[in-house]
């Protein structure tokens, strides 16, 4: 990863700083979005002074289209090039579909599907114009299998993955291949309220029984950013350790 | 002016090179983007967003190439463009060959409309708005 450019949104913890590690580690230049802490996000970018790669943070909302498009500009006009998209910045906003609100279920869509349909449509333009690019969503098994108490995640993390199909189909003629990367239960804040309210019931549904760690998703995102996956596009990987197997019975 | 149109002729080839990997040699002012030159639909976005990188201008949507007219019904029926069709057509484009499309309008057709003439001819006249 030598040279290249990487974005990463909603990097500065869980899933998303994973990758961004990965990414600098291999010696990518990572650029990474935060929403909220920027703090947080400062003390991850001047933790990686002595890593391979650059890494900076830049504040993001997805949910806003100017914000989005500043920040792929920004990067843009830096770097003169972006080689790397890694759409990770997503939220759960969990409870049973019948008392579910409609600003849980708007807030969902527009951040975990909104945010990614906003920094492809801003990013893709750059990878068509230098006719290379490696765009990687980050969905959920959840979007396979759905969920109890996730109708509004579900169907953002589903629709992420015919999205992702559909835009890898639009610009494979550019050399720019589109793919998702499928996690099942993983160690991160986001999904500690499940973990401790079902922890061990999920296990016993996962035949390699632990869950996934933040690096095991970041070790994949990395692969497919990688030379190694160029002839690998519009494919949805999964990561969860056997649990969709399972979850089909 | 004129050295001002060579010029865009020049970049448009280079543009037009670029976009569907092939050899300026290759390309004239006549060359259909379709039929001579092999463009598909992704291609004339590329080409726009090279064309508006190059000229440092916007080109907004449906202005050069009017895609979604096409599959507007009041303007395609039976797979023919209506002569309501060829007017719009004609006000977005004024300079390209609607005479000879006019004589048979098929959608198919329209790529021989489509031409590098065409794109310079569409430059020269936003640049020279773009002056005034």
């Amino acid at each position: 990863m030598k040279g290249k450019i990487a974005l990463v949104t909603g990097g500065s913890r869980g899933i998303g700083a994973a990758i961004v590690k990965r990414l600098a580690e291999e010696g990518a230049s990572v650029y990474f979005t935060y929403c909220s802490s920027r703090e947080e996000a400062e003390r991850l970018a001047g933790s990686f002074a002595h890593s391979a790669g650059r890494v900076f943070c830049l504040p993001c909302d997805v949910r806003r289209p100017g914000e989005v498009q500043k920040v792929v500009e920004e990067v843009t006009e830096r770097e003169k090039r972006l080689d790397v998209l890694v759409n990770n910045a997503g939220i759960v906003r969990d409870g049973l579909f019948l008392t579910m609100s409609d600003e849980d279920w708007q807030e969902v869509l527009d951040t975990n599907l909104g945010g990614v349909y906003r920094f492809c449509k801003a990013a893709a333009r750059q990878m068509v114009l230098q006719r290379a690019g490696r765009i990687i969503n980050i969905s959920s098994i959840v979007g396979e299998l759905g969920g109890l108490g996730q109708a509004n995640y579900a169907a953002s993390k589903g629709a992420v993955n015919a999205f992702t199909k559909s835009l890898a189909a639009e610009l494979a003629s550019r050399n720019v291949t589109v793919n998702a990367v499928s996690p099942g239960m993983v160690n991160t804040r986001m999904s500690e309220a499940v973990r401790s309210a079902y922890g061990d019931k999920i296990k016993e549904k996962i035949p390699l029984g632990t869950f996934a760690e933040p690096s095991d998703v970041a070790a994949v995102a990395a692969f497919l950013a990688s030379e190694d996956a160029r002839y690998i596009t519009g494919q949805v990987i999964t990561v969860d350790g056997g649990l969709g197997l399972l979850g089909r019975r | 002016m004129q050295a001002d149109k060579n010029g865009i002729i020049q970049s448009v080839k280079t543009v037009i090179s670029q976009a569907l990997r092939v050899d300026e040699s290759q390309i004239s002012l006549e060359s259909s983007l379709i039929k001579d030159l092999g463009a598909e639909s992704i291609d004339f976005l590329d080409i726009v967003f090279r064309l508006e990188k190059t000229f440092k201008i916007k080109i907004p949507k449906g202005e050069l190439f009017p895609e979604k007219l096409l599959t507007d019904p009041a303007f395609v029926k039976d797979g023919r463009v209506t002569g309501a069709g060829i007017a719009e057509l004609k006000a977005r484009i004024p300079n390209s060959r609607w005479e000879e499309f006019s004589k048979n309008p098929l959608v198919a057709n329209l790529g021989d409309v489509f031409t590098v003439g065409m794109i310079v001819n569409y430059l020269c006249e936003k640049l020279e708005a773009v002056k005034r």
